[in-house]
């Protein structure tokens, strides 16, 4: 339950990666310390590398023997006086089967000059390839493992990456909510201006409409106040004035 | 006790690990290159001269030249080539008494 919780909650699987590497390395390390106790004191077998040969096939240590006492012409003046020496005592006898033998050294030369170079690449290549079909699962496991590896470490990345994205996603969000909160503020503040306004165009209404009242009931009271009597008398000043004006 | 078909009784799988059928197991000697002159006859003398031991010597001779010439990876045509010389020789050798009736000349 434990190691599930760990799993889910990602931000402590490298604690848990760190946790099994350690529990795995101190098991190499035990494995390690009781074969010690029995360590081989032999070394196995290794593969040789191909003896060094002169002329195809004379070893090279017969003529490395000769060099300290006689030099580098040593072992071929040796060979030379040895078979001078066979000849002509004819304890080596030049027969029929010795020519048989010199025209087949012949061939034998022109055919492993001719052919020997293609042949030991053909012969390489096979070898090669044997010994990559061989080895090509353990290489070929060993890449994927070293791909998971891989994978499994960008994956790691890729968390971290996680939780960049997951801070820019709150600073997103903060922002957001900041927005938000202008806004409404903005908001509440226009609905009262405008509350504010409908009151003082209110005001301003009744004010208006009360001024006209009070002018409408004065000049009301004004024109039934004037008698028959005064508008005459006014008709008559009037008309005493135009008298007067078109009399000017 | 059966001898054939088994290992050197000094070959110990512990001491020696895998068996290297061209090693010589036992109490090494003075190798022969290095034997003086007035010491061959007793370093002779001490070889062990049994068929069993003759038998073994050719035998991690022949596991010495396959090792050195047959056996690596990319081991060229000089082992092909120590047969045809060394069965040159051998029969020759072999078929020398009949050969020497082919001399040319009488006096050498």
């Amino acid at each position: 339950m434990l190691s599930r919780a760990a799993l889910l909650s990602g931000q402590n699987s490298k604690v848990l990666v760190a946790l099994c590497r350690t529990t795995a390395s101190s098991a190499t390390n035990n494995a390690a310390a009781s074969a010690q106790s029995s360590a081989p004191t032999f070394q196995r077998p290794v593969r040789q590398e191909p003896g060094k040969v002169r002329h195809g096939f004379i070893p090279e240590e017969w003529f490395q023997a000769f060099y300290s006492k006689t030099g580098v012409t040593g072992p071929y003046t040796f060979a030379f006086t040895l078979s001078t020496y066979l000849l002509s005592k004819e304890i080596y006898v030049l027969e029929h089967e010795y020519y048989t033998g010199l025209s087949l050294l012949v061939m034998w030369i022109y055919g492993i000059k001719k052919l020997g170079p293609k042949l030991a690449g053909y012969l390489d290549k096979s070898v090669d390839d044997y010994e990559k079909e061989w080895n090509s699962s353990r290489v070929e496991q060993k890449e994927a493992y070293e791909t998971q590896v891989k994978d499994e470490e960008k994956a790691q990345w890729s968390v971290e990456g996680q939780t960049l994205l997951i801070q820019a996603k709150r600073e997103n969000v903060a922002l957001q909510l900041e927005a938000n909160y202008r806004e409404r503020l903005l908001n509440a503040y226009q609905a009262v201006k405008n509350r504010l306004d409908f009151q003082v165009e209110k005001t301003n209404a009744e004010r208006r409409i009360a001024q006209k009242n009070l002018v409408e009931y004065v000049v009301a009271r004004v024109k039934s106040s004037i008698t028959a009597d005064q508008e005459k008398q006014n008709i008559n000043k009037c008309i005493a004035d135009l008298a007067l004006l078109a009399k000017a | 006790m059966v001898t054939i078909g088994q290992y050197p009784p000094e070959y110990d799988p512990k001491i020696h690990g895998p068996y290297d059928p061209a090693r010589f197991y036992g109490k090494p000697d003075t190798p022969f290159g290095q034997v003086k002159l007035n010491e061959v006859g007793s370093w002779l003398a001490r070889r062990n001269k049994s068929p069993q031991a003759i038998v073994g010597a050719i035998s991690r001779a022949y596991w010495r030249w396959q090792h050195k010439y047959v056996q690596p990876k990319r081991a060229g045509i000089a082992p092909f080539l120590h047969i045809v010389f060394g069965s040159m020789t051998f029969f020759y050798i072999l078929n020398y008494p009949r050969i020497s009736h082919h001399k040319n000349y009488k006096y050498h």
